[in-house]
């Protein structure tokens, strides 16, 4: 399909833009002062030891040296080794992406589960009093802050009720859902109000438009006004909204993952930039620029795929 | 026939907003006969939609209710129905078409899907049954290939197309009555007689009842049976055609109709230039073999040839000062990117425009600067192209300051002089254009195009978005300031009536080409071109024994509307 063509050309686009960002993210992390070997070391460090290390991870090499290093080993598909973990550094991030990016992917779901029905009422009770609560909902949802949230959801449903582990992280695929359950509402509950205030105000546009007036002249009931004309009209704007979400909650389920103990990406970066493990840092940089531009490339697929006018 | 098959009785519309109770439609009552077409003929705000959304009870906001009357159809009255007995009325008795066909078909949703929606829905076919019932109608509504068009979108079809599609979708259900409101306002002459003449087939072929709405006096008395006249909610007159149209009863009626500009005027109120014989004086403007190319959007790395569309292709004119010339032709024909050019608004491709005899091509700051101090424009929309958050005298202000040719002090006045040029009371001055009204706004609009002290005026499909009787009296303002300020004229327009009602000259211009040009009178008494000559004669004319030409007025295959969102659309609604 001539218009699905973008699928095919995009990708081109995406290798100077992974290369801007190997760069940045090659020199931000070595301006973050202080030194992985005096790290590493600790209390045992003297100038020799020092210097072994810092020669056993080519850190003694210059810079544009490193990099050239470092971008060879990524043509290869290696990251290098961790200093502190002392493993492949894809390894690591693999043995680690997997419950980052199915908490990712159930609170996106969830997210979308509460925004889509809240929206609706919303919307369709524009003025009401439904709407009105579901303003303040959302508005509550944005404004608390995720740590609260979380230490609130772990009381009710963990402590009292006893529904949800407190926290860690499972082996099998109904024990890990059962303890993501709780971090994916957490997360969920804020994404799920951004998306509604979006799609709340696109619906109740739609509503109104031209295209749901001769629906109903042509004598369709309201049911099938929304949902078949209305609601697909009012996809695209809150499509890309979530992907830009996406984006950031990539990077941000740190607090979460934090709170309820889940041995996820978050967590591996930030013990990464204290201990200043150059190899973790990067590589976890490169991961998560690299899921930003798939999710983007993906918002577009599904934009096009909704609306049928736009080219890309 | 055997009665009425609608029959509107003492209907009342009212909206209440914070207590205040207005009525919108007071006590109209008619009746539509079986196979009869009803022109309902009013200006805007004259509550002719809002009758129509009344009788399938879709009134546009929840503040508007039917406040008393009865719409009496098959022997129920339709005010007493609820709305799940009203879905099964519209669509299935009654079907309706819109104004514009762009916004009320679901751009995301196959033409074909959104006519067997209905048809599933109401009578219970089957994909397979509906998608064939679906074939067959858009196959009525003309379209070549309805197999194929099945599975198209609707931004996939040009303007025409796509109201033949609306037509389609209405038609769906077999309805015994349609409801037209204003179903060519938005498309091209040539469209308009097709689509006109297609509505006049649908109601031989299945006996349909039609409501058609519309503001244009010709196309009442080329398709209607019988008109009804609104004012201000309240139903002036009612009776055949041929009765309202030659005896009038009502004065606003015989306004209307003296307004309606089609009607030919025999010389003396136009005042003929005589500048443009007088050959030793150099044009004001002249334009040579000019080309204006638009990108084709998108950035697509494998086409070395980008500026594939040619909007204005190898145009040459002359205006002579004093003059003034209209330039007619379809949407798409190039003339708003010419007015553009003209004014340095859009970079030329090839060619020379002169104004006064400097070269915008070669001497562009200079001609630029000229340009803005000598000529000036008025635009279409006469509320888009005021800043809603300035009065109409710091508008005003703001171009005299800005051209720097008044004293600081002198400016009130010449703000004071000015709108009493436009005849617009001084107390304009201080007024939003949110609290005027349409031909006001256009009025302050050429105030501040006179604010320049313009050589040139362009005046870019300045009345269209005018009722008649408003849009006589720009006309007359424009001729009154012509002959008093000796302005050349630059008159862009679709109304070919209004074109010869005001200019000298006229230009036709078709797909980016002049195909065109002479003395109004000879152009449209004679026109040697093909296309004028349809043009010409695809204008629904007020007098009922003159018919729309029966052959095909269309001389190509309609070209296809652009696919993309990005690109702008040139189709000049209303």
């Amino acid at each position: 399909m001539h218009r699905y063509r973008f699928v095919l050309f995009r990708p081109l686009q995406f290798l100077p833009v992974l290369f801007g960002i190997s760069i940045i993210t090659f020199i931000l992390v070595r301006l973050i002062p202080g030194d992985p070997a005096r790290v590493l070391l600790g209390t045992r460090s003297t100038p020799t030891a020092i210097a072994r290390i810092r020669a056993q991870y080519g850190l003694d090499e210059p810079l544009w040296l490193q990099y050239f290093y470092f971008l060879e080993n990524l043509g290869k598909g290696e990251m290098g080794k961790s200093i502190l973990y002392k493993i492949d550094v894809l390894n690591l991030i693999a043995t680690r992406a997997e419950p980052t990016l199915t908490l990712v992917l159930t609170s996106v779901l969830l997210s979308i589960l509460i925004a889509v029905p809240m929206s609706a009422i919303a919307a369709r009770n524009n003025g009401g009093l439904a709407d009105h609560a579901v303003r303040i909902v959302s508005t509550f949802g944005i404004g608390f802050p995720p740590f609260w949230l979380a230490l609130m959801l772990i009381i009710l449903f963990s402590v009292r009720l006893g529904i949800f582990p407190v926290s860690g992280y499972g082996e099998t695929i109904g024990d890990k859902l059962a303890h993501l359950a709780l971090p994916s509402l957490t997360i969920a509950l804020s994404l799920s109000a951004v998306l509604t205030r979006s799609l709340r105000a696109a619906m109740i546009v739609a509503l109104k438009s031209d295209l749901a007036t001769a629906a109903r002249a042509r004598g369709m009931p309201e049911n099938i006004v929304f949902w078949r004309h209305v609601l697909p009209n009012s996809l695209a704007p809150t499509v890309n909204l979530l992907a830009v979400n996406i984006g950031w909650l990539i990077g941000g389920t740190v607090v979460v993952e934090t709170v309820f103990a889940i041995p996820g990406m978050g967590q591996l970066l930030v013990r990464a930039i204290f201990s200043r493990d150059y190899m973790v840092v990067q590589g976890v940089a490169m991961v998560f620029a690299c899921a930003t531009v798939l999710v983007n490339f993906f918002a577009d697929i599904v934009t096009v795929s909704l609306d049928p006018r736009v080219r890309l | 026939m055997t009665g009425p098959i609608l029959s509107i009785r003492d209907l009342t519309v009212k909206t209440s907003i914070e207590g205040e109770t207005r009525t919108l439609i007071d006590a109209v009552s008619f009746d539509l006969g079986r196979g009869e077409i009803l022109g309902l003929v009013g200006e805007s705000g004259s509550g002719k939609s809002m009758i129509c959304r009344a009788l399938v009870k879709l009134l546009p906001s929840p503040a508007i209710a039917i406040g008393g009357g009865s719409i009496l159809l098959g022997g129920r009255d339709l005010v007493a129905l609820d709305e799940d007995v009203m879905c099964a009325v519209r669509g299935v008795e009654i079907g309706m078409i819109f104004q514009n066909p762009t916004s009320h078909l679901d751009p995301v949703m196959r033409i074909g899907e959104q006519i067997a929606e209905g048809i599933r829905y109401h009578q219970g076919f089957g994909r397979d049954q509906a998608r064939l019932a679906a074939v067959d109608i858009l196959d009525q509504v003309g379209f070549p290939h309805p197999e194929r068009q099945f599975d198209c979108y609707p931004h996939e079809f040009s303007g025409g197309m796509r109201q033949r599609a609306m037509i389609a979708v209405a038609l769906s259900c077999n309805p015994k009555i349609l409801i037209a409101d204003e179903p060519t306002t938005a498309l091209d002459v040539t469209i308009q007689a097709q689509i006109l003449r297609l509505l006049l087939d649908l109601r031989d072929k299945r006996g349909l009842s039609i409501i058609l709405i519309t503001h244009d006096l010709g196309i009442v008395a080329q398709t209607c049976d019988s008109i009804a006249v609104l004012r201000n909610g309240q139903l002036l007159e009612h009776g055949p055609k041929r009765r309202v149209l030659s005896k009038p009863q009502h004065a606003y009626t015989a306004s209307l109709l003296k307004s309606h500009a089609s009607i030919p005027e025999e010389g003396g109120l136009r005042a003929v230039t005589q500048v443009a014989a007088n050959m030793t004086v150099r044009p004001l403007l002249e334009i040579d073999d000019l080309v204006v190319r638009f990108p084709t959007p998108g950035l697509d790395l494998f086409k070395k040839n980008k500026m594939r569309t040619a909007a204005v292709n190898g145009v040459s004119l002359r205006v002579m000062p004093g003059e003034a010339v209209g330039i007619v032709g379809e949407s798409g024909s190039g003339k708003s990117t010419l007015a553009r050019a003209i004014l340095g608004l859009t970079p030329l491709t090839s060619g020379h425009i002169r104004f006064e005899g400097s070269d915008l091509a070669q001497q562009r700051r200079l001609t630029l600067a000229k340009l803005r101090t000598e000529a000036a424009m008025v635009f279409q929309d006469p509320y888009n192209a005021l800043n809603p958050r300035l009065t109409i005298g710091d508008m005003l202000a703001e171009v005299l300051a800005v051209q720097g040719n008044t004293s600081p002090v002198g400016i009130s006045d010449r703000i004071g002089k000015l709108l009493d040029l436009v005849e617009l009371d001084r107390s304009f001055a201080t007024r939003l254009p949110r609290s005027m009204s349409g031909g006001q706004c256009q009025r302050a609009g050429i105030a501040r195009a006179l604010a320049v002290n313009p050589k040139l005026i362009i005046a870019d499909e300045c009345v269209a978005a005018l009722d008649v009787t408003i849009q006589l009296q720009i006309i007359e303002l424009f001729r009154d300031l012509k002959a008093r300020m000796n302005l050349t004229l630059l008159f862009i327009a679709h109304d070919l009536a209004i074109v010869r009602n005001l200019c000298d000259r006229v230009v036709v211009m078709y797909r980016g080409e002049i195909v065109e040009e002479g003395r109004c009178d000879d152009v449209f008494a004679n026109p040697s071109h093909a296309y004028t000559a349809a043009l010409i004669s695809a204008i629904p004319d007020i007098d009922p024994d003159k018919p729309l030409p029966k052959g095909d007025v269309h001389l190509r295959s309609e070209p296809k509307a652009p696919p993309v969102l990005r690109r702008r659309s040139l189709i000049s609604t209303r």
